[in-house]
């Protein structure tokens, strides 16, 4: 029996998406597998199922031999799986030491537990791991985010697990190296290690082979010393699904640069929490795309932007008039509308009628005699969910009701509602059908054709190259480069959103051309 | 600079804030009072009258410290009151037996709760304020007024002295220690503290969340029929409509005691001190001659402050993090 890891055939899926579907592949002793691929693109079910977090529609998994069906993640630490989450599983208010010795704390004859031993313990471990500036004493909320993520790591480690996940592990660390020894150690010892990672030469180092993933299916596996960075970008990639992109409007492009008269919104040095400084502007009728990876920061420019979260120095300038972004209120006055990625969470109503949902943004339109009229309410959202091509007979239900497609576009319905010379939206077709996504493609380019200035972040990189005008790559909190539409391509986006600029001088020798806009 | 040296033990230490306002209190108390406070009988009549809060506000520690609230001690309370008021339990071996019965009873109302908070995902306060009115309902079927007797060897076996020391410091003492020690020095009690602060992340640690939560309700129930159990004691006799201010007023202890209402951060002994605070406050201004009119300001005012002075260390901790 020489696999740690053997998977048969897996499929999940969340409603009509289908998230994972045939896969299949082994993981030897001693072997460090790389699971690479888009955001979306599965890795995180993956890591969901063989913690027992999430169960599989179908398909075998095979631990050392031996069925693996875990029931929850104390049930697969038991069988030996151990993960390193990317969202620290640590308890904020307990000490570093507690935290390490959960959940079997040592106890006595009285079933007390042995807090001299638990501190030893943890002495133990964190020297064994060469690691002395953490006191054992101390609460892990008072940590920073890098020594909470060592800590993580050290955690699943000291389980001695057969196999150990390394979810995405080292975008916080400030020094990788002692993980890269331990799961050398771990190799030799005959243990399997499965590295989700966004970071190619991460993968490199610690992995001889690499799974990719695509759309929730295997698009390869390949040896890692023979594949170069492109071919892994490819593979990630694809080709095209077959997803039709409305044509580009053959409008007249300013071509002053130095022209300002027509930009909606504009940044300077912005920064909020640790994203920024950001600089960057959207024209009247310009689509700017943003790319990034996951966690690169996107989230806080456009949470920035929208007034949710506050920001902490720059300057935002709207048709050129300075504001203060202090609440959405504020940002809706100003004609920012936002479309949020989760539309559960932080969009929609649920238990509201559409027709609410839609209205809500905009309430004083629809009112006669001072209160919300179903009529008034009906002719006054017409026009956008009609834009958006949302079928009146869906108005007078509530909104949960309706399919996931068509909430998203109750959602950018009331969005257009508020009557936006510039929109914020938020990865506008994750988890929506093809439908639909042709439908929320038309609906940008006609708000875009109108004037409406559009801020869009997408993970399907297909999305930014053929909608946008103009391009711009997040990296570790900032803005690395700016891309004019007519020289984008996918793999070179996607090698700047895996290296940032440090290895900025690579994309004249791989891209095999001069970029245009000049990088900032 | 010490201000905030002060503010920030505060922030770490929940129930330093109400020991530190106990003491105050105390010494304006012992002031207006004069030496009696100091007597062993002074002493007994300041805790018999805040020994039973105290415990009912140690019941809902247990579960405001897994994030879910506890409405279910006041029906417990009843009932048990009530059961004792009319079984006719006789000498000490009835007192005993007495106390089985009522911490079987709360066992019994927090495992209602605890399976359908825990095990069914049902909101806390719903649950619990169902099995509250439905308890009560049961004591107001076996007695329908206020009435009935309950045993001497309770009323006066708890309230009187033992040689020089009150019986209530000799209960209060061993039970608060116990009630921290379950909170602090078992897995159970780790377990508490780690699914009130972060749910998945305790599951992530391998905590079972779900028993975990069921036995933080079970031991809130058990506690509870204690708390009724010394109420009865105090009172001496059954009342089936059981004061619902003593619900309100065992949250207010467990306020002031530190005890965070999000849950994941508190003590018991902050519960404890926070009761023993809001009687001291009564019978300091009944002493100092403030209409008892004013108390519920008092107190209230006092709850608030509490809270406040709890969360300034973490609030002025968030803003040095986001300065820095």
């Amino acid at each position: 029996m020489d696999e740690v890891l053997q998977i048969r055939n897996l499929a999940k899926a969340f409603g009509a998406t289908q998230a994972l579907k045939n896969i299949s592949f082994d993981i030897a002793r001693g072997e460090a597998r790389a699971l690479l691929g888009e955001n979306g693109a599965g890795k995180s079910t993956c890591v969901k199922i063989l913690n027992g977090l999430v169960r599989p529609d179908s398909g075998t998994i095979r631990l050392s031999g031996r069925e693996y069906r875990p029931t929850g993640l104390s049930d697969a630490q038991r069988a030996g799986v151990s993960t390193a989450f990317q969202e620290l599983s640590l308890i904020p208010d307990l000490s570093v030491a507690v935290n390490l010795a959960m959940p079997t704390l040592p106890t006595n004859g009285l079933n007390l537990i042995r807090f001299d031993e638990v501190r030893r313990r943890a002495e133990r471990t964190l020297a064994s791991y060469n690691i002395f500036d953490i006191d054992p004493a101390s609460l892990v909320s008072s940590l920073t985010l890098s020594d909470k993520q060592r800590l993580e790591i050290i955690r699943a480690l000291s389980r001695a697990p057969t196999l150990l996940i390394l979810d995405e592990p080292t975008a916080a660390l400030t020094d990788v190296g002692w993980v890269y020894e331990r799961v050398r150690a771990l190799k030799a010892e005959g243990r399997a290690v499965l590295f989700i990672t966004h970071r190619l030469k991460e993968a490199r180092d610690l992995c001889e082979r690499a799974t990719v993933l695509r759309n929730g299916e295997i698009a390869g596996t390949v040896d890692l010393r023979e594949a170069s960075d492109n071919e892994l970008f490819r593979l990630m990639i694809g080709r095209s699904m077959g997803t039709a992109f409305p044509d580009r409007p053959d409008k007249v492009k300013p071509t002053n640069e130095d022209q300002h008269d027509d930009i909606v919104l504009s940044v300077e040095g912005l920064r909020s929490g640790t994203f920024g400084p950001a600089t960057l502007s959207v024209r009247q009728g310009e689509i700017v795309g943003v790319a990034a990876l996951e966690g690169q920061g996107q989230r806080a420019l456009f949470n920035a932007l929208a007034g949710i979260e506050r920001i902490t120095a720059g300057e935002v300038r709207v048709r050129g008039q300075r504001v203060k972004l202090k609440s959405p209120a504020v940002a809706k006055k100003h004609g920012i509308s936002f479309v949020p990625e989760e539309r559960k969470e932080e969009g929609l109503f649920f238990g509201l009628l559409t027709r609410a949902n839609i209205s809500i943004s905009n309430i004083g339109h629809v009112r006669r005699w001072g209160l919300v009229a179903r009529n008034a309410e009906i002719e006054g959202i017409s026009g956008v969910s009609g834009a958006v091509d949302l079928h009146l007979r869906y108005h007078d239900f509530p909104v949960d009701a309706l399919s996931g497609g068509n909430q998203q576009k109750a959602l950018i319905a009331r969005a257009l509602f508020a009557g936006p010379r510039c929109l914020l939206m938020f990865d506008p077709t994750r988890g929506v059908d093809v439908g639909t996504k042709q439908a929320i493609y038309s609906v940008i380019r006609k708000a875009a054709s109108e004037g409406t200035g559009i801020l869009l972040y997408s993970t399907e990189l297909r999305e930014l190259t053929a909608l946008s005008d103009r391009c711009v790559v997040i990296y570790g909190n900032r803005i690395v480069g700016e891309r004019r539409s007519e020289s984008l391509k996918e793999e070179e986006l996607l090698e700047r959103m895996h290296h940032g600029h440090a290895e900025s001088a690579k994309e004249e020798v791989q891209g095999g051309r001069e970029p245009r806009a000049k990088s900032l | 600079m010490v201000g905030s040296r002060v503010l920030s033990l505060y922030s770490r230490s929940p129930s330093s804030v109400s020991i530190t306002l106990y003491i105050v209190m105390f010494v304006v108390y012992a002031c207006a009072q004069g030496h009696f406070v100091a007597t062993p009988y002074g002493l007994s009549v300041l805790l018999n009258n805040s020994i039973s809060l105290a415990v009912g506000a140690t019941s809902l520690t247990f579960v405001i410290l897994t994030g879910g609230f506890d409405l279910s001690l006041a029906g417990t309370v009843a009932l048990t009151n009530t059961i004792l008021s009319v079984a006719g339990f006789n000498g000490v071996g009835g007192a005993i037996e007495a106390l089985v019965v009522v911490c079987g009873v709360g066992a019994i109302i927090g495992t209602v709760n605890g399976l359908l908070v825990a095990y069914y995902k049902l909101q806390s306060i719903a649950v619990t304020l169902g099995t509250m009115i439905m308890t009560s309902g049961i004591a107001l079927f076996m007695l329908n007024a206020p009435g009935g007797n309950v045993p001497d060897s309770i009323a006066y076996g708890l309230t009187g002295l033992l040689g020089p020391v009150p019986v209530a410091i000799i209960i209060l003492v061993p039970f608060t220690a116990a009630m921290a020690v379950l909170l602090n020095y078992t897995r159970f009690g780790i377990g508490v503290f780690a699914i009130g602060q972060d749910r998945t992340a305790a599951r992530a640690s391998g905590v079972n969340v779900e028993w975990t939560e069921f036995r933080a309700y079970l031991t809130a129930g058990v506690v509870a029929g204690l708390s009724g159990y010394l109420v009865s004691a105090e009172t001496g006799t059954g009342d089936p409509r059981f004061d619902a201010s003593f619900l309100l007023l065992a949250f207010a202890a467990v306020a002031i005691g530190g005890t965070s209402f999000r849950g994941g951060r508190g003590t018991v002994v902050g519960s404890v001190v926070g009761a023993g605070l809001l009687e001291l406050i009564q019978k300091t201004l009944f002493a100092i001659g403030v209409s008892s009119f004013f108390t519920g300001m008092f107190e209230g005012a006092l709850m608030i402050l509490a809270v406040l002075v709890g969360s300034l260390g973490s609030l002025m901790a968030a803003r040095r993090s986001a300065a820095s």
